[in-house]
């Protein structure tokens, strides 16, 4: 019985291994004879989530403008600049963080297009370093008894803090209209160095978002970008 | 709308992270620690009893307890706070002075209160002595005062 299975499917794996030579044979034959080229050339654009977030919350503001330029046919120097500010209320304290920041990396597109499309599902790397001020509005002491309650304490200003960050972002992006492009990411932050200001903490920087009690954060973006063309390979 | 679907489970996915720790340190501002000692054997633990403690214009804390170690709250918004320690109906006054130190601890905890420079006046009426182990209150191992009577 079992000698009448395994020449069944002898006989089967030959006969398929033939008709896949075949194939390949029929389609090397056509090939080659379109080549779809891709436009190279540099691509500006705006981040939208931000200036939503900053009208459905009250503290938050932020803007980003995003750039990226084609240097190979996968590869793209990327890069964000931007300003945010945020309020941050915790249980015991408020704080307000506002700066600027930069983030610079590339871009890698996994995904191979079909015929003569434009659209990436990619992944990436920044360096991120943001300079930014940080208030703290008030704090209440944390004396957790009601025998003698704190009062709130108004506290002061920080200058001249700064934080520098690695982040990896893995996101899609679409050609919508012709040149123009739909994007969307997330983003995974790990915070490399701080300057913290004395007897606090930063628990928020602009471009990096809320920093974790582990010196983590998670980022966003959607943005809209246009293409400027320089050429096409 | 294949797209919309996957901007809105990023956008959940971040806003479910915001609260990330909770205040697990607990207490976070020390309370003073007073242990109770026999002044005849002064390494003997020794209770008081029917002891009451309050604070000046405040309620009582303890109300006729028998016990050799009690933890007390100071005001963090004064340099001193006085209580008033009664051994049944002897009240005798204790004032603990210090400077507040508002120390950050953590996103969730906050900010804690030290007492620095901490001294201790008492009129003696049922104390007999007593003999203060630290002059920084930054936690709560240990006494920080030893009372003998």
């Amino acid at each position: 019985m079992f000698k009448y299975f395994i020449s069944f499917f002898v006989l089967f794996v030959v006969a398929e291994t033939v008709a896949q030579k075949q194939k390949i044979d029929t389609l090397s034959s056509n090939k080659d004879s379109i080549v779809y080229k891709s436009p190279f050339g540099i691509r500006v654009g705006i981040d939208i989530s931000k200036p939503i977030k900053g009208l459905i919350g009250e503290n938050y503001n932020g803007l980003e403008l995003v750039g990226d330029y084609r240097i190979k046919k996968q590869l793209f120097i990327a890069t964000e600049i931007g300003f945010e500010e945020e309020t941050t209320q915790e249980d015991y304290t408020n704080s307000t963080a506002k700066g600027t920041y930069i983030r610079l990396g590339f871009n890698y597109n996994a995904y191979e297009n079909w015929l003569d499309m434009n659209n990436e599902i990619f992944v990436g790397y920044r360096y991120g370093l943001s300079f930014f001020e940080q208030t703290i509005n008030s704090f209440t002491p944390n004396v957790n008894n009601n025998y003698f309650p704190a009062n709130p304490i108004v506290s002061g200003q920080t200058d001249n803090l700064n934080a520098h960050w690695s982040e990896f972002m893995v996101g899609i992006k679409v050609e919508t209209f012709k040149n123009f492009f739909v994007s969307a990411s997330v983003s995974y932050k790990v915070k490399m160095f701080v300057k913290e200001p004395s007897n606090f903490k930063t628990l928020f920087s602009p471009g990096f978002n809320q920093i974790f009690e582990s010196g983590t954060g998670f980022g966003f973006n959607y943005t809209l970008s246009y293409l400027i063309p320089f050429s096409k390979k | 709308m294949k797209k919309i679907f996957t901007v809105l489970v990023f956008f959940c996915i971040i806003s479910s992270c915001e609260k990330d720790d909770f205040c697990t340190q607990n207490p976070v501002t020390p309370k003073l620690i007073l242990r109770f000692y026999d002044n005849l054997n002064r390494t003997q633990l020794k209770n008081v009893d029917q002891l009451y403690v309050w604070a000046s214009g405040k309620d009582s804390l303890f109300v006729n307890q028998s016990t050799d170690s009690i933890s007390i709250p100071l005001n963090t918004i004064a340099n001193e706070t006085v209580y008033n320690f009664s051994r049944g109906n002897i009240v005798n006054q204790f004032t603990i002075r210090y400077t507040p130190q508002q120390i950050y601890v953590s996103r969730s905890c906050g900010f804690k209160v030290n007492f620095d420079e901490v001294s201790y006046i008492s009129n003696n009426t049922w104390i007999a002595d007593f003999e203060a182990t630290t002059t920084i209150i930054n936690n709560q191992n240990a006494a920080h005062v030893q009372i003998f009577h």
